[in-house]
């Protein structure tokens, strides 16, 4: 890259001004520089980088860690090293993941923060509804949180008044659950299930790596007369988004009493042609969220920090991989609202179960054991139907149940 | 502080006699024994220097892993680097000019084929110590400009080092690594001669966390004071020039003891140099209410330059005063400016005394010897806040993030602490020496000051005081950290 006058005239003059002694003053760098990449303006690329690379750190403050992780995504952006970068960051991640690392950071993410019990808590509860009265249950599940949602439907199974029925759970596997991390899984959901006397069956399904949307029926192994329940938890965006609405007919076709949908309320994939579009919502949806992780660890917290890295590799797939079936298309989050055009439309579609009254009071008593900061939003409106987490009045996670039309 | 104090003769011969400690045996053959981070350090970083001078083509990590350990900790060996990073000619289709040698995608040949162990602590040292292999790799690299591999190792190791570790090397190579990938990224970029953005606000604060967590900089202010004391011994007029004050946190002690001298309080003036004009006023404010409460006569000259740029002019000395010069070194940013212009400034105040605080590594050179010297002389740092503080000690984060992390990013950057491209002396006392500068040794009185300090810091036997050739010197276990001598000016002693 050539250096330029603009770059270093400027520079020169900001050495008597402290740029990061202003508020929020990453994201007001980042934003400079997006829109010089966007403009392909490359002196003030060079400056922008420049500069972010000097006040950016991923071990300091919100700021400089947005600035540290928005800064690798749009260098890698500028040299367009951005699919290889994200291929070899991806390696490290898989080579240093093990079941107890995943563990610890999950469960100690949800002690923190209801970001992920609160997909659980509204999910168990439907699904309860949902299945009462049968006697053979199989739960498909397709999500990110390594099981940790199955011991208190378990538990609610287990002290049902009625007769406990068998519980088939068929996990699909993922690229975190990959390899050994699955078979542990499965040995303690065994485990846990024998401890409650519940009749259970565990099964994992591969479908290779981020190739959620090449499952088939027939992966599922279904029997005759099992009752059916989809959950899907951060699975359908990493769905290629050309095969999305085909992977919801494959979902269909399951003939489910129930789906239970539940994602990050993030638009990474209509604006996905627009650069600029595209990283301000990726910049005002991670600004929340590490902010939120920030307010909820402490400050030396290495659970936070292997969530903070885990980001830093969805922001460089947004913001620097190729879509089209390259690296950029495994994080491209959907907000509810386009969750449900999808869902609704097509022959083989779904219409919306509503969260009953216990359902509503079991999440509401959820967020109460956490902080300050996070409320229950019920949608409005028909645009999107279900449950909204909200921090700070935000609407971050969104939580969907739905049932099949006939 | 002491009574009777002895006037300083500069021709003086210094009694070395040693008290307690043991006197460094520089390049004598040390019995590596246990698996210390620092110690480790310096056994690998002299095979490290022994083999820079082969190429990439012809570097070998071979007799590295042929080394055997016997910590007394237990088995460590060091293990095998049976890495290989396999390079397929670029075949992502972009075709542009400066194709990037990457992997491709399939998982397994990507990475090292170091194993990864998590949750024991010993695993922990073991999995720190392994880093810092992977590190100096990646320094070797970057030292003969191969910026794509040492992307690459980068990539690993701002992954998998975390700074919240147990293991005090694990937290050294999160910090060192960053700062590499800070450099490789403005050699990308270029302008690299462009004067760094100081943050003043966070230094600051990290700093006095410093004070409080360590006692480096009390060392430091202490030592310095009592050989300024002892050079204003029964002089009524006197003068400091601090080169950088900051908050001016090591004056107040020696006001006190000024005001409150057997012979009556001095005049004081004080010409403070600094970054900020505010700061300094902020400073200047503070030092003067505390004299007021002191009953000391106090003049402050806030000066807002540094000492390699300012005009003499500016330095205002009166007949008849006596002058003293205090300079405590660091990395945190560019405070002097042009060495060889602050050395003109020097002769030209011809002070009394100057009081020097050095830390001991190397600020300038190429960059692999600056690489060495700062992973040792960090990781001893580290080691001695790990050994008194807990892994989730806010302080200790504070001063490792805002302190030292910034230190090792300045160290490591193109052109060195100093960013500017400035020639810079090997070592201010050798240079002084040189300049004609007489040294005045480190009296009885400032060593009992050190060992004070060091009697408030447990474990007080981490901390190690050595005096030799006239200085004191500061450090944890066998490494010396920073160094305090006094120097006298030629002009004075005709």
């Amino acid at each position: 890259m050539q250096n330029s006058s603009y770059h270093q005239t400027t520079a020169s003059s900001s050495t008597s001004t402290d740029p990061s002694a202003s508020e929020k003053w990453a994201e007001k760098l980042l934003r400079e520089c997006a829109k010089a990449i966007s403009e392909k303006d490359s002196s003030k690329i060079h400056h922008f980088l420049w500069m972010l690379n000097e006040l950016s750190s991923p071990y300091g403050d919100t700021d400089q860690k947005l600035a540290s992780y928005f800064l690798q995504a749009l260098f890698c952006k500028a040299t367009e090293s951005g699919d290889r970068s994200y291929n070899t960051l991806i390696s490290v991640a898989e080579k240093i993941h093990s079941f107890d690392t995943a563990r610890k950071v999950i469960l100690k993410f949800q002690e923190v923060s209801p970001w992920t019990t609160f997909g659980h808590v509204a999910s168990n509860a439907v699904i309860l509804e949902a299945l009462e009265g049968e006697a053979k249950l199989h739960i498909i599940d397709m999500s990110n949180t390594y099981c940790t949602q199955w011991p208190t439907l378990l538990e609610a199974l287990a002290t049902r008044n009625d007769e406990t029925p068998h519980l088939r759970l068929s996990v699909v596997v993922t690229a975190a659950t990959g390899g050994s991390v699955m078979k542990e899984i499965g040995q303690r959901m065994e485990k846990f299930a024998r401890l409650m006397g519940v009749p259970f069956e565990f099964q994992a399904v591969n479908c290779g790596f981020s190739r959620l949307g090449e499952l088939k029926r027939e992966d599922f192994a279904l029997r005759e007369d099992e009752a059916v329940a989809v959950n899907c938890v951060g699975a359908l965006r990493s769905v290629s988004i050309k095969d999305r609405n085909g992977f919801l007919r494959v979902i269909h076709g399951l003939r489910p009493k129930v789906v239970t949908v539940v994602e990050e309320e993030a638009d990474f994939t209509s604006n996905k042609d627009v650069y600029i579009m595209c990283f301000e919502e990726c910049l005002r949806f991670y600004g929340t969220f590490f902010e939120m992780l920030e307010e909820s660890f402490v400050a030396t917290s290495n659970e936070r920090l292997m969530l903070e890295r885990e980001c830093s590799r969805s922001i460089l797939s947004v913001l620097a991989c190729e879509g089209d079936g390259g690296s950029g298309e495994c994080e491209r989050r959907e907000k509810g609202s386009q969750w449900c055009a999808r869902l609704r439309s097509g022959d083989d579609h779904f219409m919306p179960l509503n969260f009953s009254d216990d359902a509503v009071d079991d999440v509401r008593a959820l967020l109460k054991r956490y902080q300050a900061g996070w409320s229950l939003v019920t949608s409005q409106g028909d645009d999107a139907s279900g449950l909204y987490l909200a921090w700070k009045d935000e609407p971050v996670v969104w939580a969907s149940a739905w049932k099949p039309s006939s | 502080m002491h009574g009777t104090l002895e006037l300083i003769h500069p021709t003086e011969q210094w009694d070395c006699t040693p008290i307690n400690f043991p006197v460094t045996h520089h390049g004598s053959e040390r019995q590596f024994a246990g698996a210390e981070l620092s110690d480790f350090m310096e056994h690998v970083a002299r095979q490290l220097s022994d083999n820079s001078e082969n190429t990439a083509d012809g570097f070998s990590m071979e007799s590295l892993s042929n080394e055997a350990f016997t910590p007394s900790t237990g088995e460590y060996r060091p293990r095998k680097l049976a890495r290989t990073y396999h390079h397929t000619s670029g075949s992502d289709g972009c075709g542009h000019a400066e194709d990037l040698q990457w992997i491709n995608g399939t998982q397994s040949e990507n990475v090292s084929t170091m194993t990864y162990k998590n949750n024991r602590s010993n695993d922990h040292d073991q999995q720190g110590l392994s880093l810092i292999t992977l590190l100096m790799e990646c320094a070797v690299a970057i030292s003969v400009d191969n910026l794509e591999e040492a992307n690459k190792m980068l990539l690993e190791l701002t992954q998998v080092a975390s700074p919240y570790s147990p293991s005090c090397a694990e937290r050294v190579v999160a910090y060192f690594s960053k700062a590499m990938a800070r450099r490789v990224m403005s050699s990308c970029l270029g302008g690299t001669m462009l004067s760094p953005l100081v943050q003043s606000k966070s230094i600051l604060s990290a700093f006095q966390a410093f004070n409080t967590i360590s006692p480096f900089i009390k060392f430091a202010h202490f030592t310095a004071n009592q050989a300024i004391l002892e050079a204003f011994h029964q002089r009524d007029r006197v003068h400091i020039i601090d080169l950088d004050i900051m908050q001016g946190l090591q004056w107040p002690a020696l006001f006190h003891i000024l005001a409150t001298r057997p012979d009556g309080p001095p005049h004081l003036r004080m010409t403070a140099m600094g970054t900020s004009y505010e700061a300094l006023e902020e400073t200047g404010r503070q030092l003067s209410g505390f004299a007021r409460r002191l009953g000391l006569s106090f003049e402050f000259h806030p000066v807002a330059r540094k000492p390699g740029e300012v005009d003499p002019a500016m330095i205002q000395t009166r007949r008849g005063e006596t002058v003293a010069v205090h300079w405590l070194q660091h990395s945190l940013y560019d405070a002097i400016g042009a060495d060889w212009k602050t050395m003109r400034l020097l002769e030209l105040i011809a002070p009394r005394v100057i009081t020097l605080v050095e830390q001991e590594m190397p600020h300038s050179g190429p960059f692999l010897d600056r690489f060495i010297g700062s992973l040792h002389y960090y990781s001893t740092i580290f080691d001695s806040l790990g050994a008194t503080l807990g892994c989730e000690d806010v302080n200790r984060h504070k001063v490792e993030h805002w302190l030292l992390s910034r230190e090792i990013s300045n160290m490591l950057a193109v052109g060195g602490p100093t960013r500017s491209g400035d020639e810079r002396f090997g070592s201010w006392r050798t240079e002084l020496m040189r300049r004609g500068f007489a040294q005045v040794p480190m009296s009885g009185n400032s060593m009992t000051q050190a060992q004070l300090i060091l009697n408030m810091f447990p474990p007080t036997h981490g901390y190690t005081i050595q005096q030799g050739d006239g200085t004191l010197r500061l450090g944890w276990k066998e490494n010396g950290l920073y160094t305090a001598s006094a120097w006298t000016s030629p002009r004075l002693l005709r």
